[in-house]
């Protein structure tokens, strides 16, 4: 059973760090939702690396190094260019599905490094993901850097009279946020399933971002959420913990699917959304027009 | 920006003309395909060898050409299930959830009128087409009528739900066909049953049958969006959800209404490639790559800014590119995959184009100064 528990919050280590990068856009106002193609990136080149060099550290470094460089991209699309998000992110999402395959394909198959030491199962991942959600917190409820993006996320405009560089604070919340994205994936593919094949997040990364709006932007109920979601998720791949075969595990993969839809239409009705609304940044997903 | 005698400067523009806007796409492709070209190049081919390669297996070669016509006429279909919902505003990337639904109820269909024993007494082999047909239809408006409805009665993200859709659908073909599932086939392969010779889809001069209904189906939309007031409501309340309420337009039918007919144009796309196809009749266990081709629909629908008609030619392009990419992958030793990099390259300088749909650059000499 604990061993169970264990994969769980292992599985709940992914969701939690790349929401969290989504969430961090997402107050600077940018929307990303090809969050799924900067994970790939980031799982497919941390995974790549790590297997080259047979380092775990270098791998992760990889996948934080080309997850900011996505989300660069989105950015310059997103904030210089001031293209429609929603456009740039299915841009991203489809350019990381289609480039990691190409990439990743010759090295298909598993990892074949020794597994990273861990605490009573739980691996490092895990503790690094509950630790950055107290960080975002904090950053957000009591640094000055926290309000900036915040700012920048609400009105814009007032922000920048108020003499901030929205550009540029938007800029580093993005490549930020893209570093936590590919961290993410980089967890997926060299800690929690260390084996390679095509499109292997199966809509990790969509979950995620379903996570952001249930969190209500709050890093506690992201990672509330997550960790609900890495046990769905942990349950159908052992649907025997719960029922005894009645199922085809086939059926039992549709569900955590099938859970984050239910949720996210709990979370859109008039009863969730009149809480919800409070939270969502202002400016989210809107360019700002610059004269 | 000063560059020399010049200024370069950016102007905003209210409106794109058709020219420009095709000349824009493809000025996009071209690039993306040069891109592409470092690919080959880092793979040891020379670019031009390579597109020579791709485009005359898939446009001059007696093999080559059915095979991209198959591939053009399913990106078709999933460009026009990409487009419907577009033109609401609405994005619709569960094409590839939405022709498995219609696969599985096609074959559902073709399963109880004794397509895995022919001995049975079943209906005239017409009929059971024309049913299977409208299974196909079926099954693609039950999975695309769940984001259409979830969108009109609780706003719910349709991106999140047709992606999670996708997947549910994945795994219920694999339930279906693997395993013992009621879909199996003979061979224990992991894949489906195969169709009986007398329910293949009938062919017209050499072709699918399906050809002409996605040509024609690209011409009807063309229609309903230029003339009908359905398309005129469809349209205005993709401008515009709360203007349109004012209208008279619902905002709770609309999404309903285009996912449904995505979702029913999706499920044509996969009885066109599962049961239409020579060679196919079945569904095959690599079923999830058609999955992954449909999303070719959202470069062709967003490329074609939302024109059917205009979206042909693209997907013709298109269904060669992948066609041909997946025959010199095996002759030129290239990586497998080259057509999923060329998805996700071409997705990508499309997208870094829109910004010459909204701005134009101008040069303007300047004065020597004095």
């Amino acid at each position: 059973m604990w061993e169970f528990a264990a994969r769980s919050l292992n599985a709940s280590a992914v969701f939690t760090i790349a929401a969290l990068g989504e969430l961090i856009g997402q107050r600077a106002g940018i929307l990303n939702v090809g969050i799924e193609g900067v994970m790939l990136f980031g799982a497919t080149v941390g995974f790549i690396v790590a297997k080259t060099t047979g380092s775990y550290l270098l791998g992760c470094l990889a996948a934080l190094a080309i997850g900011g460089l996505i989300a660069a991209l989105h950015g310059f699309f997103s904030i210089t260019l001031g293209g429609d998000q929603v456009v740039n992110g299915m841009g991203i999402w489809i350019m990381g599905f289609g480039l990691t395959a190409y990439i990743g394909y010759p090295y298909t198959g598993p990892l074949g490094l020794e597994r990273i030491p861990g605490l009573l199962g739980l691996s490092p991942f895990f503790f690094i993901a509950v630790a950055l959600v107290g960080l975002t917190w904090w950053m957000f409820a009591k640094t000055s850097l926290g309000l900036r993006i915040r700012s920048a996320g609400e009105n814009p405009s007032v922000t920048e009279v108020s003499g901030i560089n929205v550009t540029r604070t938007r800029y580093l919340s993005v490549v930020v946020s893209g570093m936590l994205m590919g961290l993410g994936g980089a967890i997926y593919s060299l800690s929690y399933n260390p084996v390679w094949s095509i499109n292997f997040l199966l809509g990790w990364g969509f979950i995620a971002l379903a996570l952001v709006f249930f969190s209500m932007w709050n890093p506690f109920i992201l990672l509330g959420g997550s960790i609900l979601f890495g046990t769905l998720w942990q349950l159908s791949l052992n649907p025997q913990l719960v029922l005894q075969s009645v199922l085809s595990r086939y059926i039992w993969r549709t569900v955590p699917f099938i859970i984050t839809i239910a949720v996210l239409v709990l979370m859109s009705t008039k009863w969730f959304s009149s809480r919800w609304g409070a939270a969502k940044p202002q400016a989210l997903g809107l360019p700002r027009e610059e004269e | 920006m000063r560059l020399g005698k010049y200024e370069v400067k950016l102007e905003k523009k209210a409106r794109v003309t058709g020219v420009e806007a095709t000349a824009i796409s493809l000025l996009a492709i071209l690039i993306g395909l040069a891109l592409v070209g470092l690919i080959f190049l880092q793979a040891g081919v020379s670019p031009l060898t390579g597109y020579k390669a791709i485009f005359s297996y898939a446009f001059a070669n007696a093999f080559g050409l059915p095979l991209t016509i198959n591939r053009s006429v399913f990106i078709l279909l999933c460009t026009c299930a990409f487009i419907v919902p577009m033109k609401a505003g609405l994005w619709n990337i569960g094409t590839a959830g939405q022709l498995y639904g219609g696969t599985l109820v096609a074959f559902g269909v073709a399963l109880v009128f004794g397509a895995k024993d022919p001995q049975t007494p079943t209906l005239a082999p017409g009929i059971v087409i024309a049913l299977m047909m409208l299974g196909a239809m079926l099954g693609g408006a039950l999975i695309g009528a769940i984001p259409g409805f979830l969108k009109g009665r609780f706003n719910t993200n349709e991106i999140v739900v047709t992606m999670m859709l996708n997947s549910v659908g994945y795994w219920l073909i694999a339930f279906m066909i693997k395993e013992g599932g009621p879909f199996m086939g003979g061979g224990g392969e992991g894949q489906g049953f195969k169709l009986s010779e007398s329910i293949f889809g009938p062919m017209i001069l050499g072709g699918t049958f399906t050809i002409p209904i996605a040509l024609a189906l690209a011409a009807l939309l063309y229609f309903v969006f230029a003339k009908t007031t359905l398309g005129y409501q469809i349209k205005a309340f993709g401008l515009s959800p709360s203007a349109a309420k004012y209208a008279g337009i619902s905002p709770h039918n609309v999404p309903l209404l285009v996912f449904i007919l995505g979702g029913v144009i999706a499920g044509l796309a996969g009885y066109h490639y599962f049961a239409a196809v020579p060679g196919v009749y079945k569904i095959p266990t690599n079923y999830g790559d058609f999955g992954d081709l449909s999303f070719y629909g959202i470069i062709c629908g967003l490329i074609s800014q939302g024109n059917p008609l205009a979206a042909i030619p693209f997907a013709l392009l298109f269904g060669g590119l992948t066609n041909g990419g997946r025959f010199v992958q095996g002759q030129l030793q290239l990586g497998y995959g080259i057509d999923y990099a060329l998805l996700g390259v071409l997705m990508i300088t499309l997208v870094a184009f829109q910004f010459f749909y909204r701005n134009t650059l101008v040069w303007k000499k300047l004065e020597r100064e004095s």
